[in-house]
């Protein structure tokens, strides 16, 4: 990056504003600009607690570079923490496994229990010498990285200065606090991911708006029209989309999946899709969720890892299981419907002459949403830096 | 057993990756060390005993702890 990029423009009225400039897609000096102060500055989201259910599960990731491990520990809480040995730096776990006991460096065999607390260093002190006075336990654990889940996504906030969780994402908690019960992945084909060749925020952007639905998804439009619609944008966190008219799937015989417990009249055909920056994608609707997590594998590669949940479980509902599959099946074919677009724009943004785009003052406020606020997360960090 | 039997059974658990046969094997060689004098033999194979008990969670994590730690050789294992 020769000189910074131009962000005042992004951050003007939806009305005359210009969208991110093309660096903020292609250059990989960008997006290492943005890997700092919009992915590890804010809580992103990195995995499904699903993935690690059961105690001493733990699972191995790469975030942006970034060795992560994600543990479930005797207490059933989830625990990230960067995995690497506090001793010569070595990879803990490369591999999905059960931690029965603890977890043992492949190095050395330093030991750290699944709270990240050191337990062991074998001949530090010399062979069968297992302590020395500055070799200290307390002060040598796994360093932990900040993590909530909520919806079932692991976020973690890896530069550790973002408010809480619950303060950063306190608007959006309330928004939809009817939702806050207990959800059920549904298992098999209810899991899926899309590799697709793209910045990621481009699929953001795309799942923020309903202006592109007759257009794109026509098959979704023919009941579900553009004026059905309505934009949901919170200024600095989070935007999306509603509708009016969700309609349960039903089997041939006239099953439904069983509705979430308590709610309200609203949610009889409403529904809203949103987009929780910076990475997660999720969905509500009166019988099942889903949340989709943007893994930026590269500054024009993006996997989406896709989850959908029940309001009961598939183990206690076998009979739903067709109905799940078919669910599973309609929404793998809305999102690959999106991927031509995503990677369209990714294309059409090494256009040398592409201005960053003008918005729709009407339609695109959601995506103008998330503009302005990864353009604000980079200023921000080139002011106090 | 002989020591080199020993021996052999302790490379064949490393290669299999059979960790309880690792702890049983040596905790083995530990206390036939400890029998014949030799306090820091003992206390290498007490190690690893040890480190292999407590990485799959074995009860014998404590006791071969607390055999470290009555030679000086390691902190008490925290509850």
């Amino acid at each position: 990056m020769n000189k910074p990029t131009q962000l005042a423009p992004v951050m003007a009225s939806v009305n005359t504003a210009n969208g991110l400039p093309n660096a903020h897609y292609v250059d990989p000096e960008v997006f290492a600009e943005e890997r700092a102060a919009v992915l590890f500055g804010n809580w992103a989201g990195v995995g499904f607690g699903k993935d690690i259910p059961e105690t001493g599960d733990a699972k191995p990731i790469d975030f942006l570079g970034m060795p992560l491990l994600l543990v479930r520990d005797k207490d059933g809480e989830v625990g990230v923490f960067q995995n690497t040995c506090r001793h010569r730096g070595m990879i803990l776990v490369d591999a999905p496994k059960k931690i029965t006991g603890a977890i043992r460096c492949p190095y050395h065999s330093w030991c750290y229990d699944l709270k990240g607390r050191l337990r062991a260093t074998p001949h530090v002190g010399g062979p069968g010498q297992n302590r020395h006075e500055d070799v200290k336990l307390d002060e040598l654990g796994l360093v932990r990285i900040r993590s909530h889940v909520w919806k079932d996504v692991i976020f973690v906030n890896i530069d550790g200065t973002a408010p809480a969780f619950e303060v950063a994402h306190a608007d959006l908690l309330e928004r939809w606090a009817e939702f806050e019960q207990p959800l059920h992945a549904g298992g098999g084909s209810s899991s899926f991911k899309l590799e697709v060749a793209t910045n990621w925020k481009l699929a953001v952007e795309n799942y923020c708006e309903s202006y592109h639905l007759p257009w794109v998804h026509p098959g979704l439009n023919s009941y579900s029209r553009l004026e059905d619609h309505y934009n949901i944008q919170k200024p600095g966190a989070y935007s999306g989309q509603g509708t009016l008219v969700y309609r349960q799937l039903k089997s041939e015989d006239g099953a439904v999946f069983p509705d979430f417990a308590g709610l309200s009249d609203k949610w009889d055909e409403g529904a809203e899709y949103i987009a929780v920056y910076p990475n997660v994608l999720l969905g509500v609707q009166r019988d099942h969720a889903f949340a989709i997590v943007l893994e930026p594998v590269g500054c024009e590669r993006t996997v989406e890892h896709v989850e959908l949940y029940y309001a009961r479980s598939s183990t206690g509902t076998p009979e739903l299981d067709a109905l799940r599959e078919a669910n599973a099946q309609q929404w793998r074919g809305v999102f690959e419907e999106d991927v031509f677009v995503v990677e369209g724009m990714q294309r059409g943004r090494h256009g040398m002459l592409f201005d960053g785009g003008r918005f729709s003052p009407v339609m695109d406020g959601p995506t103008h949403n998330f503009h302005h606020w990864v353009a604000s997360q980079v200023a921000g960090r080139r002011t106090t830096t | 057993m002989s020591d080199s039997e020993l021996d052999q059974q302790l490379l064949q658990a490393h290669a299999e990756g059979d960790k309880a046969a690792l702890v049983r094997l040596y905790t083995r060689a530990a206390d036939r060390s400890e029998t014949g004098g030799d306090l820091d033999a003992a206390c290498f194979y007490l190690t690893h005993a040890f480190v292999f008990a407590l990485e799959i969670g074995a009860p014998e994590a404590r006791e071969l702890n607390a055999r470290l730690v009555e030679k000086g050789r390691a902190h008490l294992l925290e509850p």
